[in-house]
């Protein structure tokens, strides 16, 4: 089962290895998660033991076939194995091949083993890996400083959240392992233990960490016992667990505050944009949180926050789309903002306990049409020689093939059937809504997240409208456009054609088997276990995200569309608020600030400390000395003596603490 | 005329003893050669590290284990065989003989060539035998057979002015420090009545009495471990000495002095840990860990000088292994001796990677490093490696020990947590300087270099971290680096960062033996 993984390794030699490579994971990575759907237990192996604790724990690097582990694997090897083949066209003329192959087929094992991982601990390893890949792809035109520059931000921003990540999975080991588990919960949930602990109901991190919920597509059962919820684990420190492991997510999956390296991230190829965009990195924090979401559920709490943080991303990331000029960057903000939605229904779901399928569903209808998008902006961008959106137009005619996909996936990004992303985008919707309705603190963020609809389809066709429409170019290079060979052509295509159906899939039996959770609906009718209910609450719903997303058409195509230009006149009042947005919130300089002021300055403190404090008695000492010893002796004796009074400092405060200190604690402690 | 069988358990002991005398008999005959010398030595560290491996039953030469079974574990007078002190032999003579490799192509000195070796095979010697004393006196004896050893090594040179004046304050401070452990050693014996390291375990007749004699051993071996605030005089040194000294320093006597903490601690941490006694070791340990951790990080931040970063970074590393005596559990001095296996190295390697950059003219400061990933691929990607080890990014073996440590703290509960935080937080911050670092070395280069040419073919090949090898195209390429920084020196760095990795990798055999030694350890006192 791990072949697929082996052989990426061969694929360093040259892009077409890469792509066989990648076609046979491919084809292992749908046969596996076929094999999944079809049978009737969840495939787990933990069979190699990376080390063993002295206490006969073993930390195992497993494998476990989970229905998301399944549908992810797909995901990201359909996505992996396009964008592979398109690279072989796209980066043909690059310098360095074998590196971006080799370090593409490492990101793309390392996502394939977040996907497989059995604990939390194997998680880590390849979590850390990807964003490590990420690092590098990221840097790939290393020649560029602007690309280092924000190949270091990336790993520096998801850095953070990795630590808060790490914190939060402590958090969470500590507050299951000092508390009795009411019985319930292990016999209401499929809880995989690992064949080295037996007797542990209690789901630790380091044995078995991930806890699904069982093959159950009905939303309305919670897949957790209300009794098996109450008086569970610490709340406090839960809820703490939970926000901090959002925050590792929140870094992954560029969601506010940790959103900053997102768009800073496409100085890396084009190819790395769409991997990282809409299968691997920021995917992995979504997974993260719809794989946690069992242990989400104990803490309602920090089920809202992440709610919360998801709902205002979606806004938020929408409005700096809306003036970014850079075809990659315009698609980046969408990327965050959709992330955003997953994030918030994955929090949604973790609210009302019930299996985290309707983020994951958008996760896998995201990764079509936002891959198709990148590649379709790559193929113009290969065509043009530029991504500023005000240097193209009228391509239409030039590259249909591109135009036209394109087109199928900013319809799917905006919502409208029978494109697939109407369908996910309902399904969480309606399952933020159930939340809101459950806890008015969800409301306003719910509509944020409806507002995001409409901006959504207002700058996905700006974007559309600006590259395409129109009856001529609005640069020289514009005018010699030409549709790339079949090798680019064929992704987008094959991407097109998935963006389409992948709507429909719920509808196939078994396809539900993979998302847990989800209430997959069309126009009010919902599938349930007992067939289709009609809810008149969701047809509305319906009808009013599509009427946003109609709306925002109609306004973008009044703006931009049929080749009009529409800039903001200098003295409009819309002028301040413009900045503030293609400033980016002026994010960047208050984290620049902040990591100037807060690192920097201690360090400089500690500089001025070993400088002023520590020189300053030097040059005391040496003052003495100077009086009695030889000028040559003077500045080691000198240091030498400082040293040793360090010595003696560190030797008195340790005497306190032992002769003083410890009677008191003794007594505080009560010995 | 003494019965052989009991000299035999001391083999590896008695190889080093023969090694020195066969060095300083060379010197007399008028051999200076290094590749006499330093051939000599390392063939008889590696000849001890065999029988080394033999005592800890190592496969394949378990056979040759000198060592009887029953020995292994029980007092043998002032000596104690310990499978965990067995393993820090190992450590021992593994970084003693890739210094030895290393130093082979240091440049001709015949002055200073035989006093080299011959003190790193005394000052490895010692380390031998702290590793096997049972008592307290024998223990501090056998340290200072290290420290007066290293002291002079530092200055081995004679001829650079401050290395001269590194080993002057190295030996003062390090005298100084003596003292105090002495001292702190006759306390400890008033209070116990005895000197033997197992009877640390119990409770003594005067518990205050001894609490201080131990705070003052703790201060003279912190000066070893470079503890905070008793570091101040390492970055000096490590500074000012030979690059390959400093390696030993940092990743030798270092662990030497972790290990006598082990040694003298690990039954008394316990003894006092009881609300009535304050935890009192347990939040001296803690503590000192804490501020060494966070002091050495944050210092590290601000140094322009490779060497300089490299001690901070070393002082920072020692604060995450105190880590494991402040838990003292099984599991947490089984992760801080891996993690020291770790370092061997990574801070060995990387001390011995900036002597090899020295040797082609590369400055002392970090941005003299700039752009040399393009051309010399090789050394670049196995510093960037070692980098990567020391910032704990997984697939090497530095993250697996600093995860197993930070994982024994949140095993053990409790307000130990708080160590596993703060030392995730600093090598949080510690990614900023070594990614600074990895920055420098594959940024482009303003100037055209002569060879610049050449170098962006190779880039393609030494990319940092990935799955390639990083000698992949050109062999001419690898073999005129090889050529231009001495086949020894970039055989030892090679080998650490291809270590490194596959460690990092499959570290389960180690940890396997890790915690069987530690429980022993730990059952023992």
């Amino acid at each position: 089962m791990v072949l697929g993984l082996g052989g990426r390794f061969l694929g360093k030699a040259s892009g077409w290895i890469a792509v066989a490579a990648e076609g046979l994971a491919l084809l292992a990575g749908v046969w596996i998660a076929l094999t999944e759907a079809s049978a009737s237990t969840v495939y787990h192996d933990r069979s190699f033991v990376w080390f063993s604790l002295p206490d006969g724990t073993n930390l195992v690097m497993g494998t476990l076939v989970s229905p998301l582990g399944a549908l992810m694997l797909i995901v990201v090897n359909v996505v992996g194995f396009l964008v592979v083949l398109y690279s072989i066209e796209y980066m043909g003329h690059e310098e360095g091949l074998p590196r971006y192959y080799a370090e593409l087929m490492l990101f793309l094992t390392a996502m394939n083993g977040v996907v497989l991982a059995d604990n939390y601990v194997e998680f880590i390893l390849f979590w850390e890996l990807v964003g490590l890949c990420s690092y590098l792809l990221i840097g790939f035109f290393w020649k560029r400083p602007s690309a280092a520059s924000a190949a270091k931000k990336a790993f520096l921003v998801t850095r953070v959240g990795d630590v808060m990540f790490f914190v939060g999975v402590f958090i969470f080991f500590t507050a299951f392992a000092t508390q009795t588990v009411n019985p319930a919960f292990a016999s209401s949930v499929s809880v995989y233990p690992g064949a080295s602990c037996p007797g542990h109901l209690t789901p630790t991190w380091a044995c078995s960490g991930f806890v699904f919920a069982p093959p159950n597509t009905d939303s309305n059962v919670p897949f957790l016992a209300a009794s098996a919820l109450s008086g569970a684990a610490n709340q406090t420190l839960m809820t703490l667990g939970g926000i901090m492991i959002l925050g590792g997510a929140a870094g992954k999956s560029a969601q506010f505050p940790l959103h900053t390296w997102l768009p800073d991230a496409m100085e890396g190829p084009t190819t790395v944009s769409a991997l990282i965009h809409a299968a691997t990195m920021v995917a992995a924090g979504v997974f993260l949180l719809a794989i946690t979401s069992m242990y989400l559920g104990f803490t309602p709490d920090a089920a809202l926050v992440i709610l919360g943080i998801g709902g205002f991303t979606a806004l938020f990331a929408g409005t700096m789309g809306l003036v970014a000029n850079d075809i990659k960057r315009v698609i980046a903000y969408s990327t965050m903002s959709q992330l955003g939605y997953m994030t918030m229904a994955v929090g949604a779901a973790s609210f009302l306990v019930v299996g985290p399928g309707a983020g994951m569903y958008h996760l896998f209808t995201h990764a079509f049409f936002k891959a198709l998008l990148f590649l379709s902006a790559g193929s113009v961008i290969h065509a043009l020689n530029t991504q500023d959106l005000f240097e193209m137009g009228g391509l239409l005619k030039a590259m249909p093939v591109t135009g036209y996909t394109m087109l199928i996936g900013a319809l799917a990004l905006s919502g409208v059937p029978p494109f697939s992303g109407f369908f996910s985008k309902d399904a969480l919707l309606s399952l933020t809504w159930t939340a809101a309705q459950k806890d008015p603190v969800a409301l306003p963020f719910f509509l944020m997240a409806a507002t995001g609809v409409f901006l959504t389809a207002l700058y996905t066709f700006r974007l559309w409208f600006l590259t395409f429409s129109g009856s001529k170019g609005r640069s020289e290079a514009a005018h010699h456009a030409h549709e790339p060979s079949w090798i680019m052509r064929a992704p987008l295509v094959t991407l097109a054609a998935l963006s389409v159906v992948a709507g429909f899939f719920p509808l196939i039996g078994g396809f539900n088997h993979w998302l847990p959770g989800l209430s997959y609906g069309i126009f009010g009718f919902t599938q349930t276990s007992k067939g289709w209910v009609f809810a008149a609450a969701d047809l509305e719903l319906a009808i009013a995200s599509l009427a946003l997303a109609f709306a925002g058409i109609a306004v973008a195509f009044a703006l931009w569309g049929n080749g009009r230009v529409f800039h903001l006149a200098d003295d409009s009042v819309w002028k301040a608020p413009q900045k503030v947005l293609v400033r980016k919130y002026y994010f960047d300089e208050a984290y620049d600030g902040l990591a100037h002021g807060v690192i920097l300055g201690a360090a400089r403190v500690f500089d001025w400390v070993d400088r002023y404090v520590i020189d300053g008695t030097i040059h005391g000492f040496e003052q003495v000395f100077s009086m009695a010893s030889l000028r040559a002796r003077r500045a080691q004796t000198g240091l030498v003596s400082s040293y040793a009074m360090w010595i003696v400092f560190g030797l008195v405060l340790l005497l306190i603490f032992v002769l003083y200190g410890i009677p008191y604690l003794g007594t505080l402690w009560g010995g | 005329m003494v019965a052989l069988p009991y000299l035999l358990p001391y083999l590896p002991e008695l190889t080093l003893l023969v090694a020195t005398f066969v060095v300083f008999l060379l010197d007399v005959a008028g051999e200076h050669r290094r590749t006499t010398l330093g051939g000599v030595s390392a063939f008889f560290l590696i000849v001890a590290f065999v029988e080394v491996l033999a005592d800890l039953g190592t496969w394949p030469f378990h056979a040759l284990s000198t060592l009887p079974a029953s020995w292994n574990g029980t007092a043998q007078g002032p000596i104690l065989f310990t499978s965990l002190g067995i393993v820090f032999q190992g450590i021992f003579l593994a970084i003693a003989a890739l210094v030895a490799i290393a130093s082979l192509s240091e440049a001709e000195d015949p002055d200073g060539t035989p006093t080299f070796y011959a003190l790193l095979l005394l000052a490895s010697l010692g380390m031998l035998l702290v590793a096997i004393s049972g008592d307290l006196i024998l223990l501090l004896l056998a340290v200072e057979v290290t420290g007066i050893s290293t002291y002079v090594l530092v200055g081995y040179t004679r001829k650079d002015r401050r290395a001269l004046e590194a080993a002057m304050k190295f030996y003062i401070i390090g005298a100084f420090s003596t003292t105090i452990s002495f001292f702190g050693a006759s306390l400890v014996f008033g209070a116990y009545g005895t000197t033997s390291l197992l009877a640390f375990s119990q409770v003594p007749s005067d518990p205050s009495l001894a609490l201080v004699g131990f705070a003052m051993i703790a201060v003279g071996l912190g000066f070893k471990v470079t503890l905070v605030p008793f570091h101040m005089w390492a970055v000096d040194v490590y500074d000012g000495a030979p690059a390959v000294v400093s390696a030993y320093l940092s990743a030798g006597s270092k662990k030497m002095g972790l290990f006598a903490l082990f040694a003298i601690f690990v039954g008394a941490v316990r003894v006092f840990d009881t609300a009535g006694n304050g935890y009192a070791l347990a939040i001296m340990m803690g503590g000192l860990a804490i501020a060494t951790m966070t002091v050495g990080n944050v210092l590290a931040l601000q140094q322009q000088t490779m060497k300089r970063m490299l001690a901070y970074s070393s002082i920072s590393q020692a604060g995450y292994m105190l880590i494991g005596l402040a838990v003292n559990t099984t599991p947490s001095l089984s992760a801080a001796t891996l993690q020291m296996v770790a370092n061997v190295l990574m801070k060995g390697g990387a001390f011995v990677a900036v002597a090899a950059a020295a040797a082609i003219g590369v400055g002392p400061l970090i941005t003299d490093w700039k752009g040399l990933g393009h051309r010399r691929p090789i050394l670049s990607a196995s510093f960037a490696i070692m980098l990567l080890s020391m910032a704990g990014i997984p697939l090497t073996l530095g993250f697996v020990g600093k995860f197993y440590l930070f994982f024994s703290a949140i095993l053990a509960g409790g307000l130990f947590a708080i160590l596993a935080i703060v030392g995730l937080l600093n090598s949080a911050i510690s990614v900023f300087y070594y990614a600074r670092i990895l920055k420098h070395i594959y940024m482009p280069e303003e100037t055209g270099s002569p060879d610049a040419h050449g170098g962006t073919r190779s880039l393609a090949s030494s990319t940092l971290g990935s799955s390639t090898s990083p000698t992949d195209p050109q062999p001419s390429v690898a073999i005129s680096e090889f050529r231009a920084m001495g086949y020894a020196r970039m055989g030892v760095i090679v080998a650490c960062a291809v270590l490194l990795i596959a460690l990092g990798i499959y570290p389960t055999p180690i940890v396997t033996a890790l915690n069987a030694a530690a429980h022993q350890f730990v059952a023992l006192h």
